[in-house]
């Protein structure tokens, strides 16, 4: 063992590896601490909302369905993001796990980010099985639909009668706007957790981050309504414009974010509309991001 | 001539108290240097500084004023910590890892992949006697075996310099005994220590050179045996020396004008004592 010479390689200002460290040791942080058993909770709800829909037309069952789905998987993505960012930055100053990081060359913003990534990735997986078992849930319902079609259906009914009703059950099944509304309740998740992070850096306990959390979650859904209400009220002078951008960039409006209403009732969404509100997200983590680095570099450990 | 490991340069550090007008100086206006190879014990009682000095050292802590160097390169900088390896005082290191996943994480921090990490890892579970339990999650691991694989994440990116802070607190006599071999073995390697701890004995064993701090000022520093011999007087132990020679020699001492301090039996220590006990 050498020890007057060191053979590492040169110290790099910025470095991927060191960052893909921090993200998959995050992960694994918070995969053997079993989150994933929330997924149990996710399959029971899914297979529960659909277990209850005796008297529905197949269109009201697939309706339903969605609407459950996707709201659980809003909200289970979003408890997920808020739960698990919360804990990570107290929890390795507390441990004193932080000073063994930081004492090694790591750069606080190649943390931050490894941190938020090792979230994201978990919150990634996590969509990504939920999806599947939203999939295989609305399959099942629609193989079950087929077949109650077939047997009631009229004996008489020709051939392309028949193909048409089985065409009309898949098109109210799977619509490819599912796909985007899935990406943006991600998205949603992932600005959550930025937030979370954001909020972890000056927050004296957990407790305290996740309460301002579940508090800033409430406040970007009411907001719009009050905006609106202030336009109207003040007649929208400069010094209400200048609060109310303050207030939209501290509690962003999740009322953008809520496109799965439309996806529900099987309107498609605009590829614009989708990109927008994609770009959104991806601007409200990098803003959340930044501030939390701007934070935690001046912190005194 | 080479930098020096850690110089420390009119180091002040003030916390401001939240809500309050009042300040707390941590440290005040502190130099010191510490030489490579040597073996540098930072004393002082709680509160006095010490662990506020390393932080600032480790660049986690900015100074109010002053500065502090790491082989020569300013400590608020990043790459300086690629000459340190630091083990903070009871550091709980992820559970959920084994021996074995803490060291490569800590070494892909350090920049280090391949068979290089590999290499390193299995190194350093052999020289801090952690083989067997490379596979097992450190929740399961002693106090001295955590304390031990914290050595060895600080040893990873094999660094010049090495920060303990009270590295034996709560270890058992046999494993702080095995710590204190482990320094013993690193300065021999040539690696600068610098030990914060409260155990004065096991400092007095393997430090060159002390400072003292208290209430953030050094009120003592320098090589210790000058510090703690006691220069007018002389230790000579005999063995086998039957009671007419001890008589003769205590009167040849009378007669000279010494003065005779004391007689006694050497004593082994009750360190060695247990350790032969439960061996």
């Amino acid at each position: 063992m050498s020890t007057t010479t060191t053979n590492h390689p040169p110290h790099r200002a910025f470095s991927p590896g060191r960052i893909l460290a921090i993200a998959s040791n995050t992960f694994l942080e918070l995969v053997r601490q079993k989150v994933f058993y929330f997924l149990l909770i996710f399959a029971m709800v899914l297979i529960g909302s659909s277990a209850f829909m005796v008297n529905f037309t197949f269109q009201e069952k697939f309706q339903v369905l969605k609407d459950v789905s996707l709201g659980a998987m809003s909200i289970f993505t979003w408890l997920l993001a808020v739960l698990c960012t919360a804990m990570l930055l107290p929890k390795d100053i507390e441990d004193r796990t932080l000073y063994t990081i930081l004492a090694k060359p790591v750069p606080r913003l190649e943390y931050l980010i490894g941190k938020l990534l090792g979230v994201l990735g978990l919150l990634a997986a996590s969509t990504l099985v939920m999806a599947a078992l939203f999939a295989i849930v609305l399959y099942s319902r629609q193989q079950l639909a087929i077949v109650e079609a077939l047997s009631g259906a009229d004996p008489n009914a020709s051939k392309e009668q028949v193909a048409e009703m089985v065409r009309e059950i898949k098109a109210t099944t799977f619509t490819w706007s599912l796909i985007p509304g899935i990406v943006i309740i991600y998205l949603k998740a992932a600005l959550f957790a930025a937030l979370t992070l954001l909020i972890s850096t000056f927050a004296s306990s957990w407790i305290f981050t996740i309460v301002t959390s579940v508090a800033i979650y409430i406040i970007g859904h009411i907001q719009p309504i009050a905006r609106d209400y202030w336009l109207t009220e003040s007649g929208g002078t400069a010094l209400t414009k200048v609060f109310l951008a303050i207030v939209s960039l501290l509690f962003p409006d999740l009322q953008l974010f809520n496109l799965v209403d439309d996806i529900v009732a099987g309107n498609a969404i605009a590829t614009l509309l989708f990109l927008k509100t994609a770009a959104l997200g991806v601007i409200y983590v990098l803003v959340y991001l930044f501030v939390a680095y701007f934070i935690f570099a001046k912190k005194e450990l | 001539m080479s930098a020096p490991a850690i110089a420390i340069h009119n180091l002040t550090k003030v916390y401001p108290i939240p809500f309050r007008r009042e300040r707390v100086v941590a440290v005040r206006d502190l130099s010191l240097t510490v030489e490579p190879g040597q073996v540098y014990g930072l004393l002082g009682p709680n509160g006095s500084g010490k662990s506020t000095t390393m932080k600032i050292v480790l660049g986690l802590v900015p100074p109010t004023t002053g500065h502090t160097e790491i082989f020569g390169r300013d400590s608020t900088r990043v790459e300086s910590r690629e000459e340190v390896g630091f083990l903070p005082e009871n550091p709980y290191f992820y559970k959920y890892l084994t021996g074995q996943e803490t060291l490569r994480f800590y070494g892909k921090l350090c920049g280090l992949r391949g068979n290089v990490l590999k290499d390193r890892t299995k190194d350093l579970l052999k020289l801090v006697g952690l083989e067997n339990a490379a596979d097992r999650r450190l929740g399961g691991y002693s106090k001295g075996m955590l304390q031990r694989i914290g050595l060895a994440q600080a040893l990873i990116q094999e660094p010049r310099l090495l920060v303990l802070d009270e590295p034996t607190a709560g270890v058992d006599p046999a494993g702080s005994r095995e710590i204190r071999d482990l320094i013993l073995d690193f300065k021999s390697r040539g690696i600068t220590v610098l030990l914060c701890s409260h155990l004065l004995g096991q400092v007095q064993e393997i430090c060159d050179r002390i400072g003292i701090l208290h209430r953030g000022q050094l009120v003592r520093e320098g090589r210790l045996e000058e510090l703690i011999s006691i220069e007018n007087q002389t230790q000579i132990i005999v063995e086998n020396a039957s009671p007419e020679l001890l008589a003769k020699l205590e009167g040849d001492i009378a007669n000279s004008g010494a003065r005779l301090v004391e007689t006694s039996k050497p004593q082994t220590t009750l360190e060695r004592y247990f350790l032969e006990v439960t061996k």
